[in-house]
């Protein structure tokens, strides 16, 4: 075999099951590749010593708890921070012969869109590294691309599953609200986080969705909703989507690509009004800085030195919302949620859009320097993200092109809530008749 | 008819220090035009008895049949 970490996740597993490859292998293919690549995209934040060699190997963002282990959330204020209890998502796929070979960069407490970390260094985007990698999971969509693991956790509380997996070409699950157990996670705002996969396509994501999914006792939030194998059936769809928005508000290249690859998909496609994207995405912002700068309020009363300048300025932002806007962006969601169901998905099982309304930028762009523009880019970046933490829906971003200058773009499918088996079973019908996935960058950048 | 009143700079200053926060320098008059720019549109009218806690019983409502 020429190079064991270029398999599949589910290729692997099938290698190994019919031992045509040992674990051995693949996780010293891994640590080859991560040698090679970490210089250049600062993708990993720690590797165990003695991996375990039984099983394919994934890594995960820096803010899964495992006994023992040091989780530094991709801060200063936690920087050594050993856990006292593994979460359940790690323990789920260490059972399901999944273990964990290191850590992976992200964005500070998660709680940044593109990647910048001034405490661990900026993850880089492997298709060039001048570009961001994508936040906050920016690690995991970086080292998924890079070939050095088989898939990764993400967390996704306004985009940070979906936007490094368009920007890094891989394929990336923003689950249900509750879906996925948080228990041992690090939170950030807890009426909108969830836990997903990012991995080099739809088939992957399901494997290890269906080790992670479930109700958890020790996450009281998690659903009761019984958690299915995400069997890939195939079976056609009807796509809900908005051309003349899409064509009005992206970026060209972006619109051009994300039209052509609906086309691709074996789906009867629907044109839909499109959500109130904007509207939605004001409320999940309320939410989310309400919640983040409650959950961060004694470490910014404490050491506020300590945050980034960048994320200590959105928490001080939090602090500032009303408690009534709060409350009210809570009591609207059951009717907003409806409503994008009866009216959006009226006649549709899926609605599509880019996962980004522009192409990726570069760190410079949307870092410290990035100049009066930056916000306007920024907001861009999460404007086709945030809403759907917001209705708490699943939505699937699978690599559909590349711009001209060869960065990745991504398309969004967005479902009812618990609706990963039929986002995963149209992403896996997309990725059968496309190559777009199984495209890796090349090392000439190392 | 009375105009929405604005946040100001001291305002925001004042709201965080109630809360025991000290602000960076010159981040007052930001979080303040940031408020005063944040317009919520059409937004859906609710009954009077909707709490936070329906959402949950939505995502079930809306669940794929």
């Amino acid at each position: 075999m020429s190079d064991p970490a270029a398999l599949s996740l589910a290729a692997a597993v099938q290698a190994l099951r019919a031992r045509h490859v040992r674990s051995r292998e693949l996780v010293d293919a891994c640590l080859a590749r991560i040698a090679r690549w970490q210089p250049r995209i600062n993708a990993f934040i720690s590797l165990e010593q003695q991996p375990a060699d039984e099983g394919v190997p994934l890594a995960h963002k820096d803010m899964f708890y495992r006994k023992g282990r040091v989780s530094n959330c991709g801060s200063k204020i936690r920087r050594g921070w050993i856990a006292q209890e593994t979460s359940t998502a790690l323990s789920r796929l260490d059972a399901a012969g999944m273990p964990q070979i290191g850590t992976l960069n992200m964005a500070e407490f998660a709680y940044g869109p593109t990647g910048h970390n001034e405490h661990w260094g900026d993850c880089r985007n492997p298709w060039n590294p001048d570009y961001i990698a994508g936040g906050s999971s920016s690690g995991s969509g970086a080292a998924v691309a890079a070939r050095l693991v088989f898939g990764a956790l993400g967390s996704d509380t306004g985009g940070s599953v979906r936007i490094p997996a368009a920007a890094c070409g891989v394929t990336g699950l923003k689950t249900t609200w509750g879906r996925v157990s948080r228990h041992g996670a690090m939170p950030l705002s807890h009426s909108l986080d969830s836990i997903g996969p990012l991995a080099r396509s739809a088939q992957d994501c399901a494997l290890i969705l269906a080790a992670i999914a479930g109700f958890d006792s020790q996450d009281p939030l998690s659903s009761r909703e019984p958690a299915g194998d995400y069997v890939l059936a195939k079976r056609k769809f009807r796509v809900a989507l908005s051309s003349d928005w899409i064509e009005r508000h992206a970026e060209p290249e972006v619109a051009a690509v994300v039209l052509a690859a609906a086309r691709d998909l074996d789906a009867t496609l629907i044109e839909v009004e499109p959500p109130q994207f904007d509207t939605l995405s004001a409320h999940c912002i309320t939410v989310m800085q309400a919640e983040a700068s409650a959950q961060h309020a004694r470490w910014m009363r404490e050491r506020p030195g300590d945050y980034s300048s960048a994320v200590r300025s959105r928490l001080e932002s939090g602090f500032a919302v009303p408690a009534a806007a709060y409350l009210e962006a809570l009591r609207l969601r059951a009717a907003w949620l409806e409503r994008f169901c009866s009216t959006t998905l009226a006649n549709a099982d899926l609605y599509l859009l880019p996962a980004m309304n522009v192409r990726v930028p570069t760190l410079e762009q949307t870092g410290p320097r990035g100049g009066a523009g930056m916000p306007a880019l920024l907001a861009e970046v999460t404007r086709l993200t945030r809403w759907v933490n917001y209705l708490g829906v699943p939505a699937l971003v699978v690599p559909c092109g590349f711009d001209s200058l060869g960065l990745p773009i991504g398309l969004q499918l967005v479902g009812r809530p618990f609706a990963e088996a039929e986002l995963l079973a149209a992403g896996h019908a997309f990725q059968c008749e496309t190559d777009w996935h199984c495209r890796a960058p090349a090392e000439r950048w190392i | 008819m009375t105009a929405a009143k604005q946040w100001s700079g001291e305002a925001i200053e004042a709201v965080l220090a109630a809360q025991g926060i000290r602000l960076a320098p010159g981040r007052a008059e930001k979080i303040a035009n940031a408020l005063n720019a944040a317009t919520v549109s059409a937004p859906l009218s609710l009954e009077f008895e909707s709490d936070p806690t329906g959402y949950a019983l939505a995502l079930e409502r809306c669940k794929a049949k």
